[in-house]
């Protein structure tokens, strides 16, 4: 089945603006861009996982001149791995405002800073709400949450588990059944960053501890550093408003084989783990990135009155109305009914007036029923769903609101029967006095 | 040239990352092993070349996979029985049947032997005489029965030479001018195979020429900072396949000639330590080339590497650890009988004077480890460069193995440091002490000090190393934390072994954004060699700052969980506007009745006047009329009532009309009847 | 007339007096005529009930009020005019036939009811 699909999409590679496509939302062509084609197979586990998930790498160098995201107006990539953290400039038709394009157009990014990393990765780092230390022979150094090593001795290896609690982001540890990894934390060495705390799109996927600086190993310290404690972002990733997701990891050798075959043994704690959750934690952060995981879409938003089943141009006020909708999420190779009970719908004019939360079925189904407010105008069912992790679903539906026709209030007001009374009294009077009047003598 | 830089910068930082420390290189291990049963997975291969790169890696390290042997053996004997082969897939079939020596039949050796030589003779390209050559040769090693031997080898071996150039390295064939340094390597094998499968023996002057050649080639190998050396190629081929190409035609020349070549044992040492520094590649060329090559190095004719590494380089003064070397060769075999000794140690920050004096490290025979019982009563904790020499024992072991003479390592020496007599107390402006008391920064502490603007908070304690000397680390800061989170850090100054930090507070009441209130001491002390490296809550303190002025900076604002801004939101239910408060129906009904009251007086009143219907008329026609009248009347206030109901005005008027015009014509004709019979009454 | 006597009881008895003087010289009326007063009286005390509901309880639907009294009120005001245009000691109208008179009686009713039920609503 995945056979066909990979066929059908080389073979409309050339008609297809990109392969990513709102019903296929997994990317598929990646560009792997490398400052030497050694990374290729020190980082070869890595680039395995993605291949067998059915991605299709394409390794170029950095400087390649014959490199470029578009031919021809169209994008024949539909992500980008920047493993090439000392890259002062791209070859080809790549610089800084191409990346920047192809994010802005909805393509996914994934950057390896590392020590030196250039300043044309910053910038682009930048661009996308992650600050990178600006001393550029600075690394994450922790004296207390460092990995032990025979080997290395600056505590510049860091053992990390400081993960941001999403389950979407993460992937559920409890499916993978690894034993081995048993809360192991993630072998990192590199360079740290920050995030604005008032961006709402870039989140701290893997934080250092309380401990951890920024700061050169070999020279001392005499003011303090910049970049200390948790507010140290080891791992972001962004997601921005166009569902574009960019993970930036301070830590090129993070990647590599060395470091998911490795042993970790954290600082102060007597567990040895047999290996680290490097390549757990990449592996499932990399599905989140490429969209095979978190990618929702919601369908089929349909309202009626209760009772019928048409879909009405225009409400009255004080009517009943059912409003459902279907969200499903796709699981890298199919969609799959999305589960939540949090989903809210807005009936919205100027402000929300009703705001329910919908209750599923939970094979997709989201609905509920609600009264017409009293006031009329135009409104709007609007649904917008913003979640850690997932892709904001934002709808809405424009629909009418009428106030009542003349002829439909009651029809006999009970107040006013005596005056109902009083006319028709009247009317039996003077019929009676019509009579009365012509023939009495 | 850019490119140049780049690479050879970023191969460095790939060496710092994937070498398991600058200085220290490890021979082949177990973890080799078994990446190479999970690299090498399929069961049959999709050519004969990568079924031998598997075979040989597997056969290096010492793997047994007899499931493979069948299908290989299979396509082995179908290549070799094939006349349509080309020297290449030959080349292959017979290194797999090398190794895996599935019986093939003398004929189709002999066959293939004659069509190889033919090849060679008239080839005029460096890879099909590669092949060939390299053809004949495993033919000749695995069965001896088959004549290879070739009758022209000077000739063959002249046209070989023919495409080397003057910087050593060779074209790949006469009419394509690029010369490439992969090629050299496949040309020196080359001409190694052709002295090996030579009928008569070759001039040696042209055997002096190769050698020559090849020491130009050595004089463009290129270095890194730690000692690895490596031949580079910009296009095709990627450095670990041009040395280990390199290497092979080194070693295959040196197999076959009597005399040394003159290559200098430290490039030899250099090369090994550039294989052994990629680590575990990741795919399985590269794992091929190196495993492959570190076979070459292991056992060469010209000198065999012998590795210096140490199992840790991190020793701890609390566990007593012992220095341990290992010195072997470089798939991990035992070295020949030698000494290692500690020739010197100073500290990494400064090239000063030993402080050791040289010591030989003891050799355990069980471990095959070289150990330094205790370290010497100087070392102290701290970063060290370790320079240790090895000498080998016996002096002919001398031209056999090269040790790299002087390897410089280094060494973190651990160790726990003293805390003591920390105190914090509260200063007044005139330093004497308003508050004081004591900290146990080994444990948990939760003091409760309170200071306004004038004060100074002053935090001093001394750190002292397992010998009694001052230590900085790397680390000492002091957090103040306030409570909407605002952090300020303080680096804590030292001279000597007293740590103490003086917090101003006059003066940095502007940095503190003039917040006053509770904040959180935290203190933080570590350093690369201090095995108790802290990070401790000290209490809080009240601190007392002035009012803001006007155009104070604001702090900034506090951080926001991200969790929280995704969340789902209150609920909204419109309120709809109440109804107007109706009377009650039971009133309406009353008054409804009470309605019914004047019709009735009305009514009775008529009665109680006594009227009549005399006048109604008696006859026939105006009766009817007047009958009729009423009737229209009737009809006319039950159409209102009908109107009333569900009658629209339209249909009421239309039937208005019609009932208007009867009641009109009627009327006149009741009326005008009553009117006359009046007046006749009138005027009778 | 009795002229009275003290002025102490001149007042209410003067008041009897000229309820009696009243109520004796109303019944020298004819009966079309009384039959007429009474429809009135039956209409305005209809008007006055009405009055007094909506004081009570409010004007809510003041369309079917509006109507209701001045249905009442309408029909009471054509019926004076019936009365006055009928009464034979009119001078005014002594050439008017009191058939035409009832006839345009009749006819204002009729638009006058149509209009009170489009009001009542």
């Amino acid at each position: 089945m995945l056979k066909l699909l990979l066929a059908f999409l080389t073979l409309t590679l050339p008609f297809l603006a990109h392969s990513f496509s709102p019903d296929h939302p997994t990317d598929r062509r990646v560009l792997v861009l490398l400052d030497d084609l050694a990374v290729k197979s020190s980082h070869s586990l890595f680039f395995k996982t993605l291949q067998s998930r059915g991605f299709d790498l394409d390794f170029k160098l950095a400087d390649d001149p014959k490199i470029g995201l578009q031919r021809y107006g169209q994008y024949t990539y539909d992500a980008l791995i920047l493993f090439s953290p000392t890259v002062d400039r791209f070859g080809g038709s790549i610089d800084l405002a191409a990346i920047l394009d192809f994010v802005d157009t909805g393509h996914d990014l994934i950057i390896a800073a590392d020590t030196n990393a250039s300043d044309l990765i910053r910038q682009i780092s930048v661009e996308c709400g992650v600050d990178f230390d600006e001393d550029p022979s600075a690394m994450v150094i922790d004296h207390t949450s460092y990995a032990v090593s025979d080997s290395e001795g600056d505590h510049t290896l860091i053992a990390s588990d400081d993960f941001i609690s999403s389950d979407v982001i993460l992937g559920s540890k409890k499916i993978e059944a690894s034993s081995i990894l048993d809360n192991a934390p993630v072998l990192f060495k590199g360079i740290g960053h920050t995030i604005n705390s008032e961006n709402s799109l870039v989140l701290k996927v893997l934080s250092a501890s309380p401990s951890a600086y920024s700061a050169n190993p070999n020279s001392k310290l005499s003011s303090p550093p910049s970049l200390t404690g948790s507010s140290i972002s080891l791992v972001s990733v962004v997601q921005a408003r166009n569902n574009a997701r960019v993970l930036i990891s301070g830590s090129l050798s993070m990647f590599s084989d060395r470091f998911f075959r490795s042993k970790v043994q954290k600082a102060g704690s007597p567990d040895k783990h047999e290996k680290s959750a490097n390549e757990q934690f990449l592996t499932e952060l990399s599905k989140w990135v490429f969209h095979e995981r978190g990618h929702l879409k919601a369908v089929n938003v349909r309202h009626h009155k209760v009772g019928e089943a048409d879909e009405p141009a225009i409400y009255r006020i004080n009517d009943d109305v059912e409003y459902s909708i279907e969200i499903y999420e796709w699981h890298g190779k199919s969609w799959e009914p999305y589960v939540a009970d949090d989903v809210q719908v807005q009936f919205y004019m100027m402000s929300p007036y009703v705001l329910k939360t919908l209750s599923t079925d939970k094979k997709g189904n989201y609905f509920t029923a609600f009264k017409v407010p009293d006031v009329y105008g135009v409104f709007q069912f609007k649904v917008e769903y913003h979640r850690l992790g997932y892709t904001s679903v934002a709808l809405s539906k424009q629909i009418p609101v009428r106030p009542f026709r003349h002829n439909e209030y009651e029809r006999f007001i009970p107040a006013a029967y005596p005056y109902y009374g009083a006319a028709f009294t009247m009317m039996t009077g003077f019929f009676v006095f019509t009579v009365v009047h012509l023939y009495n003598k | 040239m850019a490119t140049r830089t780049l690479g050879a910068l970023v191969v460095l930082l790939l060496a710092i990352t994937i070498c398991e420390a600058a200085s220290v290189f490890h021979p082949i291990s177990d973890s080799h092993r078994s990446a190479a049963s999970e690299l090498f997975t399929q069961g049959s291969f999709d050519s004969l070349e990568k079924a031998y790169e598997a075979l040989r890696s597997f056969e290096v390290l010492g793997i047994d996979k007899p499931d493979i042997r069948g299908a290989t053996c299979k396509s082995v004997v179908e290549k070799l029985g094939s006349s349509e082969s080309a020297p290449k897939d030959l080349f292959y079939a017979l290194k797999v049947n090398s190794i895996l020596k599935c019986g093939v039949k003398k004929e189709v050796l002999e066959g293939i032997a004659s069509r190889l030589k033919a090849v060679v003779n008239g080839a005029s390209s460096l890879l099909d005489i590669y092949y060939s050559i390299g053809s004949l040769v495993l033919i000749k090693d695995q069965t001896s029965e088959v004549d290879v031997l070739l009758a022209d080898a000077d000739g063959v071996f002249r046209s070989i030479k023919s495409l080397s150039q003057s910087d050593g390295r060779w074209r790949y064939s006469s009419d394509n001018p690029q010369s490439s340094t992969y090629a050299a390597g496949l040309a020196i094998e080359a001409l190694a195979g052709v002295v090996s499968l030579a009928s008569s023996e070759i001039d040696q002057s042209m055997i002096g020429k190769l050698k020559r050649d090849v020491s130009k080639l050595f004089d463009s190998v290129e270095k890194y900072d730690d000692g690895a050396f490596y031949f580079d190629e910009k296009v095709d081929q990627s450095p670990l396949s041009t040395t280990a190409s390199v290497v092979r035609g080194l070693t295959a020349l040196a197999a076959v000639t009597s005399e040394k070549l003159k290559v200098p044992g430290e490039k030899i040492l250099g090369l090994a330590k550039f294989f052994l520094g990629i680590g575990i590649p990741g795919n399985n060329k590269d794992f091929f080339n190196q495993i492959d090559s570190l076979a070459s190095l292991e056992s060469n004719k010209v000198s065999v590497p012998l590795i210096l590494s140490l199992p840790t380089t991190v020793l701890s003064l609390t566990k007593k650890d012992q220095l341990k070397v290992k010195v072997g060769t470089v798939l991990g075999s035992s070295a020949p009988p030698l000494t290692v000794k500690l020739l010197r140690a100073f500290s990494s920050g400064s090239k000063d004077a030993s402080i050791i004096a040289s010591q030989e490290l003891k050799f355990d025979k069980e471990s095959g480890y070289h150990v330094l019982d205790v370290l010497p009563k100087s070392v102290d904790v701290g970063s060290y460069i370790f320079v240790f020499e090895v000498v080998l024992h016996d002096s002919e072991d001398e031209t056999v193995y090269t040790t790299g003479g002087l390897a410089q390592v280094d060494v973190f020496v651990t160790g726990v440091i003293n805390i003591e007599n920390a105190e914090i107390s509260v200063l007044e402006s005139d330093k004497s002490v308003e508050t004081q008391k004591k900290l146990d920064l080994a444990g948990e502490n939760a003091v409760s000090l309170s200071a306004n603007h004038l004060q100074k908070l002053r935090l001093s304690f001394q750190l002292t190393t397992p010998l009694g000397h001052a230590f900085k680390p790397h680390q000492v800061f002091l957090k103040l934390t306030h409570e909407t989170k605002v952090e300020h850090i303080f680096v804590v100054g030292n001279s000597g072994k007293k740590f103490e930090k003086i917090l101003d507070f006059l003066g940095l009441v502007d940095k503190f954004y003039y917040l006053s209130g509770s904040y959180d001491l935290q203190l933080t002390v570590g350093d690369a060699v201090m095995e108790n490296s802290f990070l401790r809550a000290i209490g809080h303190i009240d601190l007392d700052l002035p009012e803001a002025p006007e155009k104070a900076t604001r702090p900034p604002s506090p951080a926001v969980n991200p969790l929280l801004k995704y969340g789902p939101k209150a609920e909204i239910s419109h309120i709809f506007r109440v109804p107007e408060k109706l009377p009650p129906n039971h009133l309406s009904l009353a008054f409804l009745g009470l309605l019914l009251l004047p019709l009735i007086g009305f009514l009775v009143g008529l009665l109680r006047l006594g009227v009549n219907l005399k006048n109604f008329p008696t006859s026939a026609v105006p009766a009817t009329f007047g009958i009729l009248f009423h009737v229209g009347i009737a009809a006319v206030l039950l159409l209102y009532v009908l109107f009333w109901l569900k009658l629209d005005l339209f249909t009421t008027l239309k039937w208005l009309g019609l009932l208007g015009v009867f009641l009109l014509f009627v009327g006149h004709r009741i009326l005008s009847h009553l009117a006359s019979t009046s007046s006749k009454l009138k005027s009778a | 007339m009795v002229k009275p006597s003290s002025s102490s009881s001149s007042t209410s008895q003067d008041a009897l007096a000229l309820f009696n003087s009243l109520r004796s010289a109303y019944s020298a009326t004819p009966t079309a005529l009384k039959i007429i007063d009474l429809y009135v009286g039956f209409a305005v005390s209809t008007a006055i009930i009405q009055v007094v509901y909506m004081a009570l309880v409010g004007s809510f639907p003041f369309n079917s009020f509006l109507s209701g009294v001045l249905s009442c009120i309408g029909t009471a005001v054509l019926a004076v005019c019936l009365r006055i245009q009928v009464n034979k000691e009119n001078k005014e109208f002594k050439d008017l036939a009191p058939e035409r008179a009832f006839a345009d009686f009749v006819l204002c009713n009729l638009v006058l009811h149509l209009v009170i039920m489009n009001f009542l609503g």
